[in-house]
């Protein structure tokens, strides 16, 4: 299949790159500037009606009526639905459908959406909302996800057959206890995860039109607009075929937008029975109750290292708050355990993860997918047995390195592998061997590695067809357009296939379009999560290229009366490397092929290769190939308030080619950030009353630029066999480091261990305080 | 979007306009300056207006001058940021600067007010949310209800005066003028002390009715030996509100002895509070000797004890009391510089 | 019980007549009723500054600000930026604007017009302005995205160039990274 061609990590034409490797201007990047980028909210639409979405007051309830008919009477309104309208129930992942658009016999977060009204304008909108009468009938409420592991009546989702349990699994790799009986250090400690939101920026926005003869256009902020059009399409009852899902211009997604959402099928739904066009815009409020964060956990670990510092076995227990729906839950929860058996080599695993439900907004997929949790207390344990061992953290992490060209314990397929490297860099450059260990009181050094899949082969739903298709338009002007499904959320991903074209067909940057993420003009991508997209649609695009440039080649050889060998075109100028002077310029090379092959044109697929362990959900977490990260953490910590001053974070993450160096290091810069200040700041939770403990972006407080440590990227670059000119991902790896690297900072600052998130000042002083007591039982000062 | 309710909006251009229009409200109307605490407000539904009387045209109500006494006149419309870099107010009383500079983000204080500071709602971590939620949790007294999320079973709204400059001007004794339209009994002026201004009760924490014109704030002149800080608790290095705030003040005499001290802390309940002990314990010390020092230690002390911070805002308060004698401590060095 | 006002508003240079309801605010009217898009809206109650617009020349938060009271404002939002700067002799985009595409600190983007319009208003305060000043100009902006790390580079390197000086390499180059400038020296950005 050619979607699994390999094309070699060298330069197209020869020895040297034209494009990639050079940090161009995002190809998008100008209308940002300039304020003509055109997302969501910005798409006003002759006669569009504007709907609001009524929310339940209640946690967990039973809806015993809805009654509408004030809203509807009110002037200006033009339709309400209700549960009743959209019954299908969806979900991103085929085996979990669980959730509805509108609530269908009952509630189970507050903030859950019951009703939605299409208004001429918000105001009226706003107003029909509040007419709304529902009765409902309370139900007890699960807030602990320790108490719906053990109690499972009421159900919070009646039909699921493991009562409160969303998702169980358990795998086991080597003889893990035998291995804690070889090493010579165990240790065994508990570790707590909170919650943490996206808060990309932008709200969530949709905007649905129809036509007359019942075609339906979509535009959302959805990240995936390959899931949304199928799971849209499916509760409207119409075919796919028929719906046309667009991704506008998006202001942040970061997993946030990921799923498909109530609004995307209320306002075609709407839109289907008013005949007008419908828009929806969520508050931040509502966005905070979408959610789809990262998942709180409780997490146990136990792992044993012999004296000189091999790792023997890890044994991992954890408990997941899923909120109140699945959403990508069964994945969070095998990536709780799958990703952790890199980037050091482990003879033996095992691990036990429990998702459950509770009623809380729904917990899915954030930055770092189901493997930020168990890489931080795996890696604070890592520095822990360090110092048991007396090693050097960055030490004990080198000589566990698991290499390149190898096998996880859980059957992953190494790649290659830069890890070692980032290790060197990091240490280089925070200056570790002078510094860790030697700064002042209250000021500290800390390490932590990982690794992060680049896609994996896990389709969400199973098909044997492309993960990325591209398609690429080609004509006389000299201007090649590629369509493709890959979504662009800021990250870059159509400046990457702006590269690869560049670099492919030696064309200027300018002579290149992008059209993207458009489920009527674009092949499918299934779009961007799990770092896939640089891999699998830059795969895709070189494909493309490589079948267009043949084709290009062919028809000027022909015209040269020359072996198609000799046709260079890489450089903007298309000539014979025998005969240097016989050249034409890329455009007129295009003319030729058109006038030879007809209309020009190619398309481009990538599909990953068969890979994973043999067993059951063994390709789950199971990549084409895998990207390492290590970093250090600088410190300071006010030992008399608790204040964590976050001073700077080097960043060395071995993203394989850096396609765009620039965009690599947004990426490094921008995980690095949202990892460690979601430590510091960042508390995603619900009060006692099991309301969200404040949805607004006050008091979810996101870092400002004073609060941000210098950031340091520092690229390593391990060339994949695989990857796109052996390039990898640098979107959600880099962030990983940077929780458990701080907390062991913090530990060389003033010598506490801080294992429960967040770390807030009255916790840090505490523990400073439990410190100073212990040590003055034991007379020692152990830092 | 998260729209406004619907109100009528005038822009009148005199003191005496706004007065006679605020009067015409029948106390239906809201006086407007920078906007950032009233508009958030009325978005969040607790705060209502038939009428919005925009302060914005009435160029009287600006500015920043000397007084013929040394201390300062100052115009409620004057922005935070003016008076967070205003020379005088630098002098004068450094502890306004400082609070006036650490108030929320820099577009808040180019927008935000020292009038709209000083008459700044309360804030509680029940009451600055939207209606959807408010409604879902149940009313309080501040708005509509009956009960107190923050003191169960209490009676009176305890949430916090969280204005950074109000424990400056305490501190610096300032008085403020208040202006309603005249009637047959009198030309509706008054003035106030500052602490005057203020009552132990969060729905409503002060002693002039909302639609009553702040229209001067007065500083008194301050000695040569005048020293002033602010120091703000806070999570975030801007935007954040204060989770605690404590102002100084410390008048040296020319041997650089204290002659006058004065501590007053914000954020922790309705009314600014000034730590009793301060000045019995400080006065007489001189910073730099060990008599100072101790006295420093014992102020912390009673700060302490006479603080306690309630769950009204958010953050842990338990952490926000441990930090009392710590931001006395910082208060009282900003102050010495 | 809304009354509909006629405003006469100065926007981007251009007198504008347009009505708007008492208890709009700027921000909608902007985006909704004149169309101008580009200022966009995070939270719509003062706390991520991606609605800032510069009013007499300072950043403030179109959110917060009732349309009724914009009259005799001169109102600049991220659409006059380009505009401002030919009309006063530049070529290609302000500077600033220009610098923040090299630096690629436009990521999603979303929070970017008000950041630009912040470190304009800076830039016209303060022409060389330090790290630490930048960072504590753009600190009523939120950005999710770049870690603010190549906004400030951004703003460095704007003031490199138009000072003359050596830009600041960042870490993960070995040399100037960026590609070309479209933006002459002259223009608003000098002004
Ligand atoms: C995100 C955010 C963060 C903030 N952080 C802080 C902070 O850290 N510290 C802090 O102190 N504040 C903070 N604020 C609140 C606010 O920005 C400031 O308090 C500001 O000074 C308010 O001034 P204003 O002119 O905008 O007030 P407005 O909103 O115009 O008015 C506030 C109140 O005062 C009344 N008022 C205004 N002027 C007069 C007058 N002349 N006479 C009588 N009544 C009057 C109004 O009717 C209203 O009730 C924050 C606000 C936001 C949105
Ligand atoms: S202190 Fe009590 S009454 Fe006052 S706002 Fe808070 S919850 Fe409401
Ligand atoms: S939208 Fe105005 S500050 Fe967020
Ligand atoms: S670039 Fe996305 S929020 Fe700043």
């Amino acid at each position: 299949m050619g979607a699994r061609d390999q094309h070699g990590s060298g330069a197209p034409w020869g020895d040297d790159f034209r494009a990639v490797g050079k940090s161009l201007r995002k190809i998008e990047g100008l209308s940002k500037a300039t304020g003509e980028a055109v997302y969501a909210d910005d798409i006003v639409l002759p006669g569009m009606l504007h709907a609001k979405t009524l929310r339940s007051p209640h946690a967990h309830a039973r809806i015993v009526s809805i009654d509408a008919s004030k809203a509807l009477a009110l002037e200006g309104v033009h339709a309400v639905i209700t549960g009743a309208d959209l019954p299908t129930k969806y979900g991103v992942i085929p085996w979990t459908k669980d959730e509805n658009a509108l609530a269908v016999d009952k509630v189970r977060f507050i903030g859950d959406e019951v009703a939605a009204v299409a208004a001429v304008d918000e105001d009226t909108a706003n107003a029909a909302v509040r007419l709304i009468e529902v009765e409902y009938e309370e139900l007890y409420s699960y807030f602990e996800p320790e108490e719906s592991l053990e109690r499972h009546e009421p159900a919070i989702h009646e039909k699921n057959k493991h009562g409160n349990v969303s998702k169980h699994v358990e795998l086991d790799f080597g003889d893990v206890d035998a291995a804690f009986a070889s090493a010579d250090v165990v240790l065994e400690d508990d570790f707590v995860f909170h919650g943490s939101t996206h808060a990309a920026i932008e709200p969530h926005c949709a905007v649905a039109r129809t036509s007359a003869d019942g075609l339906v256009t979509l535009w959302s902020s959805t990240q995936i607009t390959h899931y949304v059009q199928r799971e849209v399409s499916r509760v409207l009852g119409i075919p796919q075929s028929r719906l046309r899902v667009i991704q506008p211009v998006l202001g942040g997604a970061f997993g946030g937008k990921s799923d498909p959402f109530s609004l995307e099928f209320v306002v075609s739904k709407l839109a289907l029975i008013t005949g007008r066009p419908v828009k929806m815009l969520w508050t931040r409020e509502e966005v905070f109750y979408a959610h789809r964060g990262r998942h709180p956990m409780n997490l146990r670990y136990k792992t044993g290292v012999t004296k000189d510092g091999q790792i023997t076995g890890v044994d991992a227990k954890i408990l997941i708050d899923g909120g109140s729906y699945s959403s990508f839950g069964l994945v969070t929860t095998y990536y709780s355990g799958q990703l952790l058996t890199g980037p050091y080599d482990f003879p033996s695993y095992r691990f036990n993860s429990t998702r459950v439900f509770t009623n809380k907004p729904p917990c899915g997929p954030k930055r770092g997918h189901g493997s930020v949790q168990p890489r931080f207390a795996f890696e604070i344990q890592l520095d822990e047995l360090a110092e048991a061992i007396d090693m050097d953290p960055i030490e004990l992490r080198r000589k566990n390195d698991i290499g390149e060209s190898t096998k996880t314990v859980n059957g992953q397929r190494v790649t290659s592998n830069g890890f070692g490297r980032c290790l060197d860099e990091v240490e280089r450059a925070s200056e570790w061997k002078s510094r860790r260990g030697k700064l002042p009181m209250g000021a500290g050094l800390g390490v932590a590695g990982s690794m992060y899949i680049s896609g994996t082969n896990y389709p969400i739903y199973p098909n044997d067809m492309p993960q990325a298709g591209i398609q690429l338009k080609v004509d006389r002007s000299g201007l090649v357009t590629a369509f493709t499904g890959g979504n662009d959320i800021g990250q870059g991903s159509s400046s990457v296939v702006r590269t690869i074209l560049c670099e492919e067909l030696g064309l200027d940057p300018l002579d290149v379009r992008v059209v993207a993420a458009d489920t009527d003009l674009c092949p499918v991508d299934l779009g961007a999560y799990s770092s896939r997209v640089t891999f699998m649609v830059g795969n895709a695009t070189i494909d493309a290229c490589r079948k267009l440039r043949k084709l290009i080649v062919e028809a000027v050889a022909a015209k040269w009366e020359i072996d198609a060998k000799r046709v260079y075109l890489g450089t903007g100028e298309v000539f014979d490397t025998d005969e240097r002077e016989t050249k034409i310029t890329t455009r007129e090379a295009f003319e030729i092929a058109e006038a030879f092959h007809d209309t020009l044109g190619s398309t481009g697929a990538y599909n990953t290769p068969t890979l994973g362990g043999d067993y059951r959900g063994g390709s789950i977490g199971a990549s084409p190939a895998y990207s390492f990260t290590a970093h250090v953490v600088e410190v300071d910590v006010d030992t008399e308030t608790g204040m964590i001053d976050l001073k700077n974070v080097w960043v060395a993450h071995d993203c394989g080619r850096a396609l765009n160096p620039m965009l690599v290091a947004g990426q490094m810069e921008g995980s690095a950030y949202m990892g460690i200040v979601e430590a510091v700041f960042e508390n995603h939770r619900v009060n006692r009353f099991g309301l969200h403990s404040g949805p607004s972006l006050l008091d979810y407080p996101l870092a400002t630029s004073v609060d941000t440590p210098e950031l340091h990227a520092l690229i390593v670059e391990s060339i994949d066999p695989e990857g796109p000119y052996g390039g990898k991902e640098a979107g959600e790896g880099p962030l990983h480091p940077a929780l458990p690297a701080l907390s062991n900072a913090i530990f060389d600052a003033v010598g506490i261990r801080l294992r429960e998130l967040p770390f807030t000042p009255g916790r840090v002083l505490a523990a400073l305080r439990e410190k100073a007591a212990a040590d003055s039982q034991t007379g020692g000062t152990s830092c | 979007m998260l729209r406004l309710p619907k109100f009528n909006l005038v822009s009148p251009k005199s003191i005496d306009e706004v007065v006679q229009a605020l009067a015409d409200s029948k106390g239906r109307g809201r006086i407007l300056a920078g906007g950032t605490d009233l508009l958030p407000n009325l978005k969040h539904e607790f705060i209502e207006a038939d009428i919005v009387v925009s302060l914005g045209e009435v160029d009287e109500l600006r500015g920043i001058e000397v007084s013929a006494d040394g201390g300062l006149s100052i115009g409620p419309l004057t922005s935070l940021a003016d008076i967070a870099s205003n020379e005088h107010v630098l002098r004068i009383a450094p502890a306004l600067a400082q609070a006036a500079g650490t108030v929320a983000g820099p577009q808040h204080r180019i927008m935000g007010t020292i009038g709209g500071n000083v008459m700044l709602d309360t804030r509680c971590q029940w009451i600055n949310q939207s209606h959807f939620w408010r409604s879902s949790l149940g009313f309080c007294l501040k708005k509509d209800g009956t009960a107190c999320h923050v003191v169960e079973g209490g009676s009176r709204c305890v949430a916090a005066a969280s204005n950074d400059t109000a424990a400056a001007l305490a501190s610096l004794g300032a008085s403020l003028d208040f202006q309603n339209a005249p009637t047959e009994h009198g030309d509706g002026k008054r003035t106030l002390e500052f602490e005057a201004l203020f009552k132990a009760d969060g729905a409503w924490n002060k002693k002039v009715t909302p639609t009553e014109l702040l229209t001067r704030i007065h500083i008194p002149a301050t000695p040569r030996g005048h020293r002033g800080g602010y120091v703000k608790l806070r999570l975030r290095g801007s935007i954040d509100f204060p989770l605690l705030g404590v102002a100084s003040r410390l008048d040296l005499d020319e041997a650089g002895k204290i002659e006058h001290a004065d501590l007053v802390v914000i954020a922790l309940q309705a009314r600014p509070t000034r730590v009793r002990k301060a000045a019995k314990l400080l006065i007489g010390t001189t910073p730099g000797q060990a008599n100072y020092d101790t006295a420093v230690a014992q102020v912390m002390d009673a700060a302490y004890k006479q603080c306690t911070p309630l769950p009204n805002i958010p953050g842990d308060h338990e952490w926000r009391q441990e930090m009392v004698p710590v931001y006395v401590k910082r208060a009282l060095a900003a102050a010495l510089g | 019980m809304s009354s509909l006002i006629a405003l006469e508003l100065m926007i981007n240079g251009d007198r504008m007549r347009v009505s708007a309801e008492a208890h709009w605010t700027l921000l909608e009217l902007l985006r909704y009723e004149i169309g101008l898009t580009g200022s966009k809206q995070g939270c719509d109650k003062g706390d991520c500054g991606a609605c800032t617009v510069l009013v007499d020349g300072k950043p403030q938060l179109s959110c917060l600000i009732l349309a009724g009271t914009a009259p005799g404002k001169q109102i600049q939002t991220i659409e006059g930026l380009q505009p401002a700067h030919r009309k006063a002799g530049g070529t290609g985009l302000d500077p600033v604007q220009d610098a923040f595409d090299r630096c690629g600190a436009l990521q999603c983007g979303f929070c970017q017009s008000g950041m630009m319009l912040s470190a304009r208003a800076l830039l016209n305060e303060n022409p060389t302005p330090d790290r630490a000043e930048i960072r504590e100009a753009l600190s009523g902006n939120l950005c999710r995205c770049t870690g603010y790390t190549q906004i400030v580079e951004a703003v460095e390197l704007a003031v490199a160039e138009s000072v003359g000086a050596e830009p600041k390499t960042p870490s993960w180059a070995k040399d100037k990274p960026w590609t070309e400038s479209l933006s002459s020296k002259k223009g608003g950005g000098d002004q």
